[in-house]
């Protein structure tokens, strides 16, 4: 049920490669390639053509991708988008727990504005160098997985939540302790050779420019997800999560491929952290909390554990749920009836007990994801009305 | 199932399209205001966020900035930043003038964006390192030229406390050097005046001991008590919130720890008094104004604001003036900006440093007078310093004494 196909009656897979091909059909490639051409487009034209968004008929049109809460939005749905992937395959592909995600995505974060800070190096490469940073620490935190499983190495990755969160404060020459460390906009640099010196060609400094930018590495890092997921190291995750056992006996050496997930796992939090620290400007030790690592394990279980789609579902379903609860708190605050202070005040907390309540309906009815329930009204358009 | 989700994610469309349409006035100016009434320190956080709202609500029904209303949209943030800068973006396209802020997260990271997009910011962050407008210190970091709060820093309220506790230990005749220590969590809020103001009690000719890690949140401290009994302490300072300090007098009393506990701004008024139950030992506490049932003629508006919001209550602790102050400061400074050339953001910045010893109308005895300047944010250095005492479930809070720090050059920012 679960790999439920759309491909049409007669289209047989007859390569290896028809196998393996990421989108199932010809559409479906299509039309996500195009909803990608449409978002760049959208999101480009008044960044290119200032005033767009304010003459009357356009503004309807471009208005939603200039708005600057929904562009907020969405760049958050990027970068926690990036790290809940790095979790995904760890997870979800490899069967290994973590409860420290949230510390590697710090060290992302501190480490990105670290090298751009300190050494100068340009942000667009001490993105990548800061995700390296975080699989190093990944894989060091990592090893217990050669030992134990389960339950036990949860408590092992916690230590290292726990151990790397109390480091963010004390290591003021990497973090700049309490204080925290400014982290600069994203620039593309280039060399002018008449003037003999570097310059910025272009600068991802408004939220919509940046939101191009994190789409893009979103893009990037997505594509590289799926096509792990079919190589031979993929497999080898996937022969480890169902059967370490039968794994072992095929010859897949589980100690390299348990780190290694650690490791991979970590650099995709690093670079989703990096993105985080450069667009909020600022890094502050107190953001990368259990809570947090909580909450990308949370993100994958709505999103779909085991799915490259999935871990992107989850993390829009997260970042949109805050909002539209927060909306309907307001719309029943500003009634006449729900506008005295034993509401209001009550309603903020209800609010938070609703997303809870959200991922313990996910569980029971989709445990799954919103993957799979993507998967079902797909074919429920796909039959439609002939669905039997 | 299917159509049931179908419906679900209609409604929440819905929702979401309802919520974006915001009203736009005739004659107003937008301002944005963070509050934390579910997150980490929502105890306190709702407590003074509400009387930001019910401030400017009162401000609004009795002629608002000359006329001009003064529409704020406060939205709970749960402390958690990357919401707060979401919430900032999309208020900058509201044409937001000013903001009132919270916590020390979202007012560091918001500091460089209020800098650019010159909307100031009157935080509940009291850090010391926003008082440096334009980082004269060379220990500034960053300086914070669009940041203000009311009230001493948290490291002038440490200063304070520490020169209080020497006086006490003379006055009371203590042999030999005292000992100050500071307690806390290993986070940016509670350390924020550690290293000012162990420098400073070493100064007053304090032995200052290693600082005790205690949780932001409640738990059992009976560790931490035996540290700081061995240790020698005399003078405790507490960095944290109310219920962390609850559980600290709670453990420290079953040990039987002999030290005096000095709490921060936020981590002493009656509520924390009264969770503490019965207890000999007594909290020093900083304040920043006055108190409900003090007798100053400001106080009149504060019931009245009070009254307006919710008139069951019958108390409201100092939090809640304080916001009302830090609310109050800046209508006068936006009142000041419309007459001198417009309600924006450098001008109400500009109104902040209009006057010298400043009370605004209607605040008389309750808030502080303060000064702002170009170049030094600290708006005051006179800090009240407050006894709570817990005698039978009987709740005492008393005004000890109030302090005023020389204004020196080298604590700028620190």
């Amino acid at each position: 049920m679960a790999t439920q196909s759309l491909r049409p009656c007669g289209d047989f897979r007859t390569t290896y490669r028809q196998d393996t091909a990421i989108f199932d059909t010809f559409n479906s490639r299509w039309a996500m390639i195009l909803f990608l051409a449409l978002l760049y487009v959208m999101v480009l034209v008044p960044i290119l053509a200032p005033g767009v968004e304010e003459t009357p008929v356009l503004s309807t049109l471009f208005g939603p991708f200039y708005n600057a809460q929904y562009l907020s939005l969405a760049i958050q749905a990027c970068y926690w988008g990036i790290a809940a992937l790095g979790l995904n395959i760890l997870v979800g592909f490899t069967g290994q727990i973590s409860l420290g995600h949230a510390a590697f995505f710090g060290i992302g974060a501190f480490g990105s504005a670290y090298l751009n800070n300190t050494y100068g190096i340009p942000v667009i490469l001490s993105i990548p160098l800061a995700g390296l940073i975080a699989a190093a620490v990944g894989l060091l935190f990592g090893s217990p997985a050669a030992r134990i499983k389960g339950l036990y190495l949860a408590i092992a990755t916690l230590a290292a939540q726990f151990i790397i969160e109390d480091l963010f404060i004390r290591v003021d020459w990497f973090t700049g302790g309490s204080y925290g460390s400014l982290a600069n906009t994203v620039e593309l640099p280039g060399y002018d050779f008449s003037a003999g010196e570097w310059v910025t060609l272009f600068a991802f400094d408004t939220d919509p420019k940046f939101f191009l930018f994190a789409l893009t590495v979103t893009i990037v890092m997505y594509v590289m997800a799926a096509n792990l997921m079919r190589s031979r190291d993929g497999r080898a995750f996937i022969a480890v999560r169902d059967h370490y056992l039968s794994a072992e006996v095929m010859g897949i050496n589980l100690t390299k491929y348990r780190i290694l997930s650690f490791g991979i796992s970590s650099f995709y939090a690093g670079i989703g952290g990096a993105l985080y620290g450069h667009y909020l400007g600022f890094v502050s030790a107190e953001g990368f909390t259990i809570l947090l690592s909580i909450q990308f394990l949370g993100i994958i279980i709505i999103g779909g554990l085991g799915s490259v789609m999935g871990a992107i579902l989850g993390t829009i379903f997260m970042v949109l749920l805050p909002e539209v609860m927060a909306g309907g708190v307001d719309i029943i605050a500003s009634t006449d009836w729900g506008n005295t202070p034993m509401i209001t005040n009550g309603l903020a907390f209800f609010k938070e007990m609703a997303i809870g309540a959200a991922i313990i309906l996910f569980l029971i009815f989709e445990p799954d994801g919103l993957a799979h329930r993507w998967r079902l009204i797909k074919a429920y358009w796909k039959l439609y009305p002939f669905s039997y | 199932m299917r159509k049931t989700f179908t419906l679900a994610c209609a409604t929440s469309l819905g929702i979401m399209a309802a919520a974006s349409t915001a009203a736009q006035a005739e004659d107003s100016v937008f301002v944005g205001h963070l509050m934390d009434i579910t997150g980490a320190t929502g105890f306190v956080g709702k407590l003074y966020g509400p009387a930001v709202r019910d401030a400017v609500a009162y401000i609004n029904a009795n002629g608002g900035i000359d006329g001009t209303t003064i529409e704020m949209d406060s939205v709970d943030y749960a402390y958690e930043v990357p919401r707060a800068i979401s919430f900032y973006k999309k208020w900058t396209q509201n044409d937001m003038v000013a903001l009132q802020g919270w916590g020390t997260g979202d007012t560091e990271a918001l500091i460089s964006f209020v800098a650019k997009d010159e909307i100031p910011v009157w935080s509940a962050s009291y850090s010391g390192h926003l008082t440096d407008p334009t980082g004269i210190n060379p220990n500034t970091q960053k300086p914070a030229p669009y940041n203000f709060f009311y009230g001493p820093s948290y490291s002038d309220g440490c200063r304070a406390l520490a020169q209080w506790a020497m006086e006490d230990w003379e006055a009371s005749g203590g042999e030999g050097t005292p000992k100050f220590v500071h307690t806390g969590d290993n986070h940016p809020y509670p350390n924020a005046p550690k290293e000012a103001c162990a420098a400073y009690a070493e100064e007053l000719g304090f032995e200052v001991l290693p600082p005790v890690v205690v949780s932001l949140k409640p738990g059992d401290f009976k560790a931490q008590c035996l540290t700081i009994q061995e240790n020698g302490a005399n003078y405790a300072y507490i960095g944290n919130l109310g219920p962390s300090v609850v559980s600290l007098f709670k453990s420290c009393d079953t040990v039987g720890t002999d030290v005096q506990f000095m709490a921060n701004i936020w981590g002493g008024d009656r509520k924390t008094m009264e969770a503490i139950g019965d207890s000999e030992r007594s909290l020093i506490f900083v304040a920043a104004n006055a108190f409900w049932n003090d007798d100053a003629p400001g106080l009149e508006t504060v019931r009245a604001i009070s009254e307006m919001a919710d008139p069951d209550v019958d108390f409201r602790t100092h939090h809640y003036i304080r916001g009302i102050c830090t609310a109050y400061y800046m209508k006068e400074a936006m009142e000041w900006a419309k007459e001198n050339g417009g309600i924006t953001g450098p001008n109400i910045k500009q109104g902040m440093y209009a006057r010298t010893d400043w009370v605004p109308e209607g605040m008389e005895g309750v808030c502080i007078p303060s000064t702002w300047t170009e170049t030094d944010h600290r708006g005051t250095m006179t800090v009240n310093i407050y006894r709570g005492t817990n005698v039978d479930g009987e709740v005492g809070i008393e005004r000890v004494t109030q302090t005023t720090l020389p204004r020196r050059d080298d604590w700028l920012g620190w």
